[in-house]
């Protein structure tokens, strides 16, 4: 089975992202694998464990600045890396088209059995390059899959909607982005390390002719920070909310 | 001329309300321009005299409602709101941002060459044809973006809710014929069974959140959380450290991995306000804090606090409650 997985870095959560005139300072920025792309390579990598003779290869398009994390990548268990840059992408949509054409030139044409993405990079959230991705490829997918059972035959695959669970029967080639509860990523060990770094990271250049569909203009600072009114007393609270908010 | 297709949302039949909510806050911004065009359009068997008795405003609700479209199937769905886009020649196109919308929006987004702009949040009149301003970095920053197609889709998370001030009521259904390409391709997902989960209320709905982090206690502390929340008519929610702990489903997490909520009413329970999971509750109208810690650094992020232990400050604030709405 040929598994492909898409990974992309996002800040570190503990990273101040600064702002200089408007724009931002990522110069105290540590960049990591997106959270929900670690859910998504241990899935895949479990499945190779499952069936013999699997191949799970990661792809990023990304500077090469982000070899690091497809090594992260390759200690998970990830048996090859490809980093798609030569191109700058600024929109999912261009990622998407980036990821869908390198994916199509790594496979010869034909689509990879599964395709695995998180469901959303945890800095702009956008949730858009996965679907985006599987329209291009022309795959069946599930968006922030919890659960998955695979057999030789199909998958079935299960996500949370609003007030319910939704079960899904699919065929191969699917494509599936990855909610947290899907699985516990594991830890990379000293040795898988140094195992990573006998493999290599495919450079796969790319020259992307499609304009964005959308741009980002302008990006500000947001305060959260606000004015706390203690209350002593509880009953004092509920007439605040109740009175002067209005919201019981 | 400007037209605006609004995707109206339906499960077992049952149009959601933050569709109709959607729909109603178009037909706000339109009913003063006489060259806004607003329809909708409505996949799946719905009762339609029921529905026309919730609506207001003007213009045409094509309705597609086969009896194989009842159960969403993203292929289909995708295909039928596609056709008709392009056929009636619209503009935009409007989701209530919801897990639907997430997943057919982009495939849209690709289908029509439009820009997909995602939780878009409060969104008036100019918000159309401008951008979305939205919140990134767990809503530390704020980007604007720019649509740079002339078509263009909107999921709209939440938006100041108004005053019913129409009163038009003119809206016709058309009925979407069912097309034959059912049978043409069974490669893709097929939903095979939904099991909605009784009286529950989906986080991302709520008015009212009382969320619950390690300092609860236990999993049988939230007891006197979900109390509070069932006397509020709201519903309980969780830090990841308790998901983590096992302690509550990982469907009430709420954060950066977890829900973007935007509830009116927000109770921070033992919960210490890390970033992430600020993150999620970046878009909530009031904040109320209970912890012990005066240093806890949800003080910050809170409009109303309390310093003390839930397990003793909550059974006074329910008492004080049900006090409170005897009363009123
Ligand atoms: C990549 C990443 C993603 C993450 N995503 C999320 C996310 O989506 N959502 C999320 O919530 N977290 C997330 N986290 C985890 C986050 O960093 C915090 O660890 C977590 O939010 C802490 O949860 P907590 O506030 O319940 O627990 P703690 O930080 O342990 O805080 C407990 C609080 O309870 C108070 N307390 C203790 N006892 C009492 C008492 N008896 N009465 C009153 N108060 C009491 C304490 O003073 C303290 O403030 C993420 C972390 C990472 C690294
Ligand atoms: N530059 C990228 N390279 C590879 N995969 C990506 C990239 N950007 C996004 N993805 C994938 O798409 C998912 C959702 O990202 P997003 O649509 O940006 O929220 C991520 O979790 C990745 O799996």
């Amino acid at each position: 089975m040929n598994i492909a997985v898409c990974v992309c870095q996002v800040p570190d959560t503990a990273s101040v992202i600064g702002f200089v005139d408007g724009t931002r300072d990522l110069s105290r920025v540590n960049e990591v694998m997106n959270p929900y792309d670690e859910y998504a390579l241990e899935e895949a990598v479990r499945l190779k464990e499952r069936f013999s003779g699997s191949v799970v290869t990661a792809f990023s398009v990304a500077p090469p600045s982000a070899k690091e994390m497809l090594r992260k990548a390759l200690a998970m268990g990830a048996d090859r890396a490809v980093l798609v840059s030569g191109t700058e992408v600024s929109d999912p949509y261009q990622t998407a088209l980036a990821l869908s054409r390198s994916l199509s030139s790594y496979y010869a044409n034909t689509l990879p059995d599964l395709v695995f993405c998180g469901k959303q990079s945890t800095d702009f959230q956008s949730a858009q390059v996965p679907l985006m991705l599987a329209e291009l490829l022309g795959m069946g997918a599930v968006a922030g899959i919890r659960s998955l059972s695979t057999s030789a035959e199909g998958l079935r695959a299960e996500r949370e909607i609003e007030g319910g669970v939704e079960s899904y029967d699919l065929h191969y080639p699917a494509l599936f982005s990855v909610e947290k509860g899907l699985n516990i990523p594991r830890k990379t060990t000293i040795k898988s390390v140094i195992e990573a770094r006998k493999k290599t990271i495919d450079i796969f250049p790319l020259s992307l002719d499609a304009t964005p569909f959308v741009v980002m203009k302008t990006i500000t600072p947001l305060e959260r920070k606000k004015k706390c009114q203690f209350v002593l007393d509880e009953k004092e609270l509920i007439r605040l909310l109740g009175e002067e908010r209005n919201l019981l | 001329m400007k037209k605006y297709l609004v995707f109206l949302e339906q499960r077992d039949g049952i149009v959601k309300n933050t569709s109709l909510e959607l729909w109603h806050k178009l037909q706000e911004l339109a009913a003063p321009h006489h060259n806004i065009v607003v329809c909708g359009i409505l996949v799946g068997g719905v009762n339609l005299q029921q529905l026309a008795a919730e609506l207001f405003g003007k213009g045409v609700i094509y309705h597609a409602g086969d009896e194989r479209l009842m159960l969403y199937n993203s292929a289909y769905y995708a295909q039928i709101v596609a056709e008709l886009f392009q056929r009636e020649a619209f503009q935009a196109l409007f989701f209530a941002d919801t897990i639907l919308s997430r997943e057919l929006a982009p495939k849209l987004s690709v289908l029509l060459h439009a820009s997909l702009l995602s939780g878009t949040p409060i969104f008036d009149g100019a918000g159309v044809d401008c951008g979305s301003v939205r919140p990134v970095y767990s809503a530390s920053a704020a980007v604007s973006f720019q649509p740079e197609r002339s078509t263009r889709i909107y999921t709209v998370t939440s938006f100041l809710k108004s005053e019913n001030t129409l009163s038009t009521r003119h809206i016709e259904f058309k009925a979407l014929e069912p097309h034959c390409f059912f049978d043409v391709d069974n490669s893709f997902p097929f939903i095979r069974r939904v099991v909605m989960l009784e009286g529950v209320q989906d986080l991302t709905e709520a008015a009212i959140i009382v969320g619950g982090g390690r300092g609860v206690g236990s999993p049988e502390g939230f007891v006197l959380l979900e109390q509070l929340a069932l006397l509020l008519g709201g519903v309980p929610g969780a830090s990841r450290a308790v998901v983590d702990e096992g302690w509550r489903p990982h469907s009430e997490q709420i954060g950066q991995t977890g829900r973007m909520v935007t509830p009116l009413l927000y109770f921070a329970c033992g919960i210490s306000g890390s970033v992430q999971h600020l993150a999620g509750i970046g878009s909530a109208t009031t904040i109320v804090a209970i912890n012990s810690d005066p240093h806890a650094p949800i003080f910050d992020s809170a409009d109303f606090g309390i310093i003390g232990d839930v397990s003793l400050v909550l059974p006074k604030l329910i008492a004080a409650l049900q006090d409170f709405l005897k009363k009123k």
